[in-house]
């Protein structure tokens, strides 16, 4: 879900049966065109929501694998900047939009999968199957 | 009553405080994660999905104490991730308890018995036990056979070696109230001091967005739930906020009542969006737009959400904030809420049918009707 709010009243929001559901955009492994400034911000805006690294590539060349976990935005691009993690350095680190050159949605979005009804359908099959002790486990960090 | 005496006297004087000296916003209860790693993994979570190296950082127990000191709340509630996975938890919870706050660790309490020794027993620390029902619904619900049956016996060894406990359970599209009456009778016989509950609130990042309940149904299904309560059932929660996810009052949200600090730092604006971060609590305060968010400002994705971090700090600061409020919650925490109403709707079926997926940028399709 992107920061474009839809506006309801107050007796819509508590007629509501369902939650209102956001839809998941598909952006693993996306390469966006950045012809403008327009692009560069909403793909950087899409970056700041994506649950993956993500590599960015400086104008000055330096590629960075970060995730990104926070976005300012200001009037101009050398207002407005990212903040992420790198998976080799412990601290934050910020870096301007100005200098961004080139964005790939290169890590796994961990965001995406793991249906509840995936999750029915094996534990249906396992159980069917006489297995006791069904369950998911995390993936390995490692 | 569930709440002990010396944590409502820390909290109704604190509100007070602030209320004789004109603050506008404040800190009620601080939402530490100091991880994000978890040792389950529910099916349609939209918390916790990180890359590894983000599920590797965690807090230091310097830069918890450093924010706990900065927003200076009474309550510090931790939850994560899995809190018992950090290997300084011990040093944090103490440090917390040293500074006098009112401490909800929350755990799926898979770790909780092999740790417990580790711990000692305050009046300051309570362990809130993630169980969503009973044991074949809380299984099911947690992806793992036999998750209940470890949480009950860390929740007995909590409770026998002089621990607070209390449970927490958060509830979603299909849920049976008859199952979590039932829930609530299985709970308070374990010794707990009282429970805790919340409808899911819908994270953008859940790959099930048809599960979250509407305000309409969570109004119906909470008065089903806690309307002719059993008089053994205790509540660890303030009786206003449960009021209102029954239908029996309207509020606001109070979004920095509840502010979430991680590993990213202050969450903007609340615990369950994550519009962006601030370095401090005070920046926090100063660069957000709350105008933007809670249900009267019609923000789509504050639509649904009627969870305690938006509405509970509502209730305690209208309980404890005028002798009307203060009356209504010490009524609240004697009534049993007789409704015949309620009763014929323990005997309907829930509503069923999946909500179809809506596109939040297509006003036409954004609005789903009440079926009451």
């Amino acid at each position: 879900m992107t920061a474009e709010v839809l506006k309801y009243t107050l007796a819509q929001v508590e007629a509501l049966e369902l939650a209102p559901a956001a839809e998941h955009e598909q952006l693993e492994g996306w390469v966006p065109t950045l012809a403008n400034e327009d692009d560069l911000r909403q793909a950087l805006e899409k970056a700041f929501d994506y649950r993956g690294d993500v590599t960015l590539t400086l104008k000055n060349g330096e590629r960075i694998e970060a995730f990104i976990f926070n976005c300012q935005t200001g009037p101009t691009l050398a207002d407005s900047f990212l903040q992420y993690f790198t998976p080799a350095a412990p601290e934050k680190r910020k870096v301007s939009y100005a200098e961004i050159a080139r964005v790939e949605f290169s890590g796994k979005d961990r965001a995406a999968g793991k249906h509840w009804e995936d999750w029915v359908k094996k534990y249906n099959e396992r159980k069917a199957a006489g297995e006791q002790g069904i369950a998911l486990h995390p993936e390995a960090l490692e | 009553m569930a709440v002990p005496i010396s944590q409502m006297w820390t909290v109704s004087t604190y509100v007070l405080k602030k209320k004789l000296t004109g603050t506008k916003r404040y800190p009620l209860v601080l939402m530490l994660e100091p991880l994000f790693r978890c040792n389950l993994a529910c099916a349609g979570c939209g918390k916790v999905q990180y890359p590894p190296h983000i599920l590797k950082k965690q807090l230091t127990p310097e830069e918890c104490f450093a924010a706990v000191d900065e927003c200076g709340a009474p309550m510090v509630s931790i939850p994560g991730g899995e809190p018992l996975l950090h290997p300084q938890i011990v040093e944090i919870v103490n440090g917390l308890v040293e500074r006098k706050k009112y401490i909800y660790l929350c755990t799926n309490a898979l770790e909780l018995k092999r740790r417990l020794p580790e711990f000692t027993p305050s009046k300051y620390l309570t362990f809130s036990v993630h169980l969503d029902g009973q044991r074949e619904h809380h299984d099911f619900s947690v992806c793992r056979e036999g998750g209940y049956d470890i949480a009950v016996e860390g929740i007995q060894e909590a409770v026998k070696r002089g621990f607070r406990v209390t449970t927490n359970a958060t509830f979603f599209d299909g849920t049976d109230p008859n199952s979590v009456r039932g829930f609530f009778d299985e709970v308070m016989g374990m010794g707990v001091e009282g429970i805790v509950l919340s409808p899911g609130y819908s994270y953008d990042k859940a790959p099930d967005q048809n599960r979250f309940l509407g305000r309409a149904r969570v109004r119906r299904l909470f008065r089903a739930i806690l309307s002719n309560r059993e008089p053994e059932w205790k509540f660890n929660m303030s009786p206003l906020f449960l009021e209102f996810l029954m239908g029996d009052r309207n509020y606001e949200c109070t979004p920095w009542g509840m502010p979430a600090y991680s590993i990213f730092g202050w969450q903007k604006p609340c615990y369950l969006l994550q519009e962006g971060y601030a370095d401090s609590y005070k920046e926090l305060l100063a660069t957000t737009a709350w105008e933007n968010y809670g249900v009267a400002s019609g923000n789509a994705k504050c639509a649904n959400c009627m969870v305690s971090c938006g509405y509970e700090t509502t209730a305690v600061i209208d309980g404890f904030g005028s002798v009307k409020g203060f009356l209504a919650m010490v009524k609240g925490n004697f009534s049993k809420y007789r409704d015949r109403h309620a009763l014929d709707l323990l005997n309907d079926p829930a509503p069923h049918g999946n909500a179809k997926l809506i596109q939040i940028a297509e006003p036409a399709h954004a609005l789903e009707e009440t079926h009451v």
